[in-house]
Parts: C-alpha cells; sequence; structure tokens
C-alpha cells in the first residue's frame, strides 16, 4: 500500500506539483504509516525559526538581485579586462573570472548569462574568438562560481548538513575555504582549453595602459570592497555569517540604490519582492524537508541504503565513481535547490560510512550540479542562452561538449584528490 | 471583486518588502549596536529567526499565486495540450488537499501554543507569530484550488 502511494507521489512529483508539496506529502505518508502525529511536520516547519544561520539566504539574495539589477557586470568585464585582457587567452580568462564572481553572489540563477554572457559573447566573436567557442563559453560560465562564497547553494548545503547532527560537524566557512581551490582548478584547466582550442586563430589582445587601469578602478570603486568586507569579515571570524549578509546587503543598497543610483527607489519593492518570492520557495522547500529528513532517519532509511549499497560496493573509490554518474544525471534533471534538499539526506550519512568527509562531499556534489547546468538534454543554462543568443538548443548541445569534458576533468581531480578541497582545512 | 483581489495582493506583497527591509535594518542596527556601543536589543535576534519563518510563508504564498515554485516537471512538456490541462487540474487539486491538511494541523499546534501563552520576543505572543504557518498554508491551498478550477473552466470556454 504504501510503496503503491509512494509511486503514485513520485508521478505528481515528475508531472510538475510543486516540490515542497510532494516532500510534504512523502512525509506525511511516511509519518501516517509509523503513527506519529501529523503535527510533528509543523513543529518540523516552525524549526526554521531554530536556525540563525538561514537569515543569511533573504539577506545575500537581496544583495545579488540589486548587484544584477545594476551596471555591475559591464564594470567587472571592463576591470577585468584591462587587467587580464592583454594575456593570451586574456578574454576568456575575463569571461570566467567575472562570471565565476557574478555567479556566486547571484546563485547560478541563470542571470550570469543574462547580465554577464550577453556582454562577453559580441566581445569574444570581436576578438577573434569562434562563435562557436565563445557560444560555449558563456553558456559553461553561467554556473561557473557556484562553489564560492557566498553562493547560496553552498550556504544551503551546510544548512541541511548541519540539521543532521553528524559526528564530525561542519562549518559554513569550511565549505566557503573549500570551495575555493576546485574554483580556481576548473578556471585554470579551461584557461588552458581556450587557449589551446584557438592556437590557429588570430586572437586580439588587449593593451594594458595605465590609464585605462586608473579609469576601470576608478569606475568600480564602490565595489571592488565587497569581496573584501564578505571574505575579509568571515574568514577572519570577524562576522558571523549572516552578520555577513546583513553587511553586504546593507553596503550593495548604499551603493546601488543611494550613491550610484542605478536601481530606481520606486524600482525597489518590485526587486525586493522578485528576490523574496525566490527564497521563500527555497525556505519553504527547506522547512518541510526537515520533516522529511527527520521521518528518514526515524525509519533509518540512510542505514538501509548503506546496507544495500554495500552489499554491491565495496570500496570508497566505487563509490564515488556510482555517485559522480548519479549526481550527473541529477543534476541534469534536477534544478540545483530540489537535488539539494532530496538527495543530501540520504547521501551523506552512507558517503561518510565509506569514509567521505562531509566538506569534500559538499563540494563533489555542488561541482557535479555545477555541470549539470549546461548537461542536455534540459540542462537550464541551454535553454537560457539558446532564448538569449537566439540559437537553436541543439547548437548549444554541440558548443558546450567541449567545456563540459573539461570541467568532467576538472570533477575527477576534485572527486578522487579529497586535498584539492581539504588543503586549508584542518579535517 | 477584482479590485478586492488587487488590494489583498497589494498589501501581501507590501508584507513581504517590509519582512526584507525590517529584516535588513534590524540585523545591522544590532551590528552598529554590538560593535560601536557594546549594547543590544535582546529580542532582536528571535525578531529576526520569526522574520525567516515570515518570509518564507509569505514568498511561497506569492509564488502559489504565480505558479512559480520550484518543480521537477520533467515529463510534463511531452504532453498534449488536452492530457496537459487534466494533469495540471490533478496537480493543483492534490497540492491544495495536502496544503489544507497541513493547515488544519498547523491549526492545532498553534492552539497548543495559544494555551501556554509563552512570548516570542517583546511583547508578541509566540502563537501570533506561528500564526502565519496555518494561515500560509490555507491560503496557498485556497489558491491551489482556484488554480485547478481556473484551469479546467479555460477549455470549457475556449469549446
Amino acid at each position: 500500500m504504501a510503496t503503491l502511494i509512494s509511486s503514485v507521489i513520485a508521478l505528481f512529483a515528475l508531472f510538475g506539483t510543486p516540490l515542497f508539496v510532494v516532500i510534504l506529502a512523502a512525509a506525511m505518508l511516511g509519518f501516517y504509516f509509523a503513527e506519529i502525529p501529523l503535527t510533528v511536520i509543523v513543529i518540523e516547519i516552525y524549526r526554521l525559526v531554530d536556525t540563525p544561520l538561514l537569515l543569511a539566504l533573504p539577506l545575500f539574495t537581496f544583495a545579488g538581485y540589486l548587484l544584477a539589477e545594476s551596471n555591475l557586470s559591464s564594470r567587472l568585464v571592463r576591470l577585468t579586462q584591462v587587467f587580464l585582457g592583454w594575456l593570451p587567452g586574456g578574454l576568456a580568462v575575463v569571461a570566467f573570472i567575472t562570471c565565476a564572481f557574478f555567479t556566486a553572489f547571484t546563485g547560478a540563477s541563470g542571470v550570469t548569462i543574462v547580465a554577464v554572457g550577453a556582454l562577453l559573447y559580441p566581445a569574444l566573436v570581436e576578438a577573434g574568438y569562434r562563435d562557436k567557442f565563445s557560444l560555449g563559453l558563456v553558456t559553461t560560465s553561467g554556473s561557473l562560481g557556484l562553489l564560492l562564497a557566498p553562493s547560496l547553494p553552498l550556504i544551503l548545503y551546510g544548512v541541511i548538513v548541519q540539521q543532521m547532527n553528524l559526528p564530525n560537524p561542519i562549518t559554513i566557512q569550511e565549505l566557503f575555504i573549500a570551495g575555493t581551490l576546485p574554483a580556481l582548478l576548473m578556471i585554470t584547466l579551461l584557461t588552458i582549453y581556450s587557449i589551446w582550442s584557438n592556437r590557429g586563430e588570430v586572437i586580439e589582445r588587449g593593451v594594458f595602459t595605465r590609464q585605462d587601469a586608473l579609469d576601470a578602478l576608478l569606475a568600480a570603486k564602490w565595489e571592488i570592497p565587497l569581496p573584501v568586507i564578505i571574505l575579509g569579515g568571515i574568514y577572519s571570524g570577524f562576522f558571523a555569517i549572516s552578520e555577513a549578509a546583513a553587511v553586504t546587503a546593507f553596503y550593495v543598497f548604499i551603493i546601488e540604490v543611494i550613491v550610484l543610483k542605478e536601481v530606481k527607489f520606486k524600482e525597489l519593492p518590485r526587486v525586493i519582492r522578485e528576490a523574496m518570492v525566490m527564497v521563500g520557495g527555497i525556505l519553504l522547500i527547506l522547512g518541510v524537508s526537515l520533516a522529511f529528513t527527520n521521518y528518514l532517519i526515524d525509519a533509518e532509511i540512510p542505514q538501509q541504503l548503506f546496507d544495500w549499497i554495500s552489499y554491491y560496493i565495496k570500496d570508497k573509490l566505487t563509490f564515488l565513481i556510482v555517485l559522480n554518474i548519479v549526481l550527473l544525471a541529477l543534476g541534469a534533471i534536477l534544478d540545483i535547490f530540489s537535488a539539494l534538499v532530496i538527495m543530501i539526506p540520504l547521501i551523506v550519512p552512507v558517503a561518510m560510512r565509506f569514509g567521505i568527509d562531509p566538506v569534500h562531499l559538499g563540494i563533489i556534489f555542488l561541482a557535479n550540479m555545477q555541470i549539470g547546468y549546461f548537461t542536455p538534454p534540459i540542462g537550464m543554462n541551454l535553454f537560457i542562452a539558446s532564448f538569449r543568443f537566439k540559437r537553436s538548443i541543439t547548437e548549444l548541445y554541440q558548443a558546450t561538449i567541449p567545456f563540459m569534458l573539461v570541467l568532467l576533468i576538472a570533477l575527477g581531480i576534485i572527486t578522487y584528490v579529497p586535498s584539492v578541497s581539504l588543503f586549508f582545512l584542518d579535517r | 471583486m477584482q479590485s478586492v483581489l488587487k488590494w489583498i495582493h497589494t498589501l501581501e506583497d507590501g508584507l513581504l518588502v517590509s519582512a526584507l527591509i525590517s529584516m535588513l535594518l534590524m540585523a545591522v542596527l544590532q551590528i552598529i549596536l554590538r560593535n560601536f556601543f557594546d549594547a543590544g536589543i535582546f529580542w532582536a535576534e528571535s525578531f529576526l529567526r520569526i522574520l525567516v519563518l515570515w518570509v518564507a510563508m509569505l514568498g511561497a504564498m506569492v509564488a502559489t499565486r504565480e505558479l512559480t515554485h520550484i518543480s521537477i516537471d520533467a515529463f510534463s512538456r511531452y504532453l498534449n495540450p488536452n492530457m496537459k490541462v487534466l494533469v495540471e487540474f490533478v496537480t493543483r487539486a492534490f497540492s491544495a488537499v495536502i496544503c489544507f491538511t497541513v493547515a488544519y494541523y498547523a491549526i492545532e499546534f498553534v492552539g497548543y501554543e495559544y494555551e501556554d501563552k509563552t512570548i516570542a520576543f517583546a511583547r508578541v505572543p509566540t502563537w501570533l507569530c506561528q500564526s502565519i504557518i496555518p494561515f500560509g498554508f490555507f491560503v496557498m491551498g485556497f489558491r491551489f484550488a482556484i488554480h485547478a478550477i481556473t484551469g479546467i473552466a479555460s477549455v470549457g470556454k475556449k469549446r
């Protein structure tokens, strides 16, 4: 009976029932058959109030939405272009770094392609990069930076894992530190590929002049302190995550709305509303998934899953290979937030039994999801790029494949060499 | 009727926007007080946490109004238009039932808290802060039901 109802719920999910409803239905079913009163679900949702860290989500998202509304993207491109554009493969590096920075702040909602990619794509083609290469580059870069602070999925991973009361707890700070080297590895490999791929082409390179550099620095003078405030504040321990989020949101509000006036006051309610509808949806999913996770742990589902998996898989290496395949497939079907709340409570306990560190696992998880954003057939960024650049979706499949292969190599290194993630950590 | 609805929507949006603004101002004020004056508002922390719950519920209510909830939706793009309407009706009706069920248990939950008469922050009782849960789920259930009916009704008109 329970199996039948579960299958119906799964079918509803695949046909577009909102995710929070699906999770609620699954939790209700579980608690009902375990003869636990359903009030427990409401108690779990109310636990959103017990997690001070969650305050960071709306505040960072608001900051990200404001930055996306401003002209930061063009200032950022100009700044990186002056300082890096003269290098071989310079403009490609500019694209990777700008996109990574932008995505870290806006949480890979596809806005990077629209805001930054749209500026960079014509610039790349004009500089002499092949059309298909340029298209693939901006599409791929739309999710680069997912591993960098203060990306929303990274915080969310930390929040969910913290709720699970693991024997070796993790902090958001550790995740932020762990993400840096893997992100740099991806950017480095992508840059090497870009130079190699365009070795036969005549590529126009930028010229570095002191005046340009000064102008670009002056134009971006208000935004330059931002990474320092966030990263410096968090890594030094001066700010808690939610305090850093409050300071960031307030600072971004002051510069974009009051100083630069790029977001008009009367636009503000619309921007806040859009940001909060998105965050509200995610927070509710998180709330109901707390209830569902509670049920899973009560019913010892992760334990059963481990027993089942360990019957077929004996060693860590094989487990990691299977994990990557499963996550890549999921990343292509599910959006990142659904994947996070559904998979983490199941995967983390199992992975820990195989001796994988939860911080390392988080980086593996998000690296897979990052690739999932442009995995055919339904990676979200493929559709956004197809819409924005008016190209057919099959053209985008072809354009992104080489970049995907490069990132798969990076993923392999990140997965099988834990020290890339854990190098600076005492774990 | 239309203007009443519009008024309700504006009020709802206004509450959502004010929740974020209060959250931002309170959090910044608290940081300033702590670092420069070595002081703080002692109920600020609880107030901020409750605002997170309110943003979650209000944001989700607006998302329900506009049907922009995160969903998996792997198959419905392959359905023919008639099947699609039917599937949408079923999933929305299902969502309505689930939301109403949660609302029912949430009323019970808030009821216990009402009898306990605990204080959440300042002089605001806990049950009042929690009441957004039953209220929000009721509104979402209601909206899913309306979406389910209007979806089917629009097909009837076309024929």
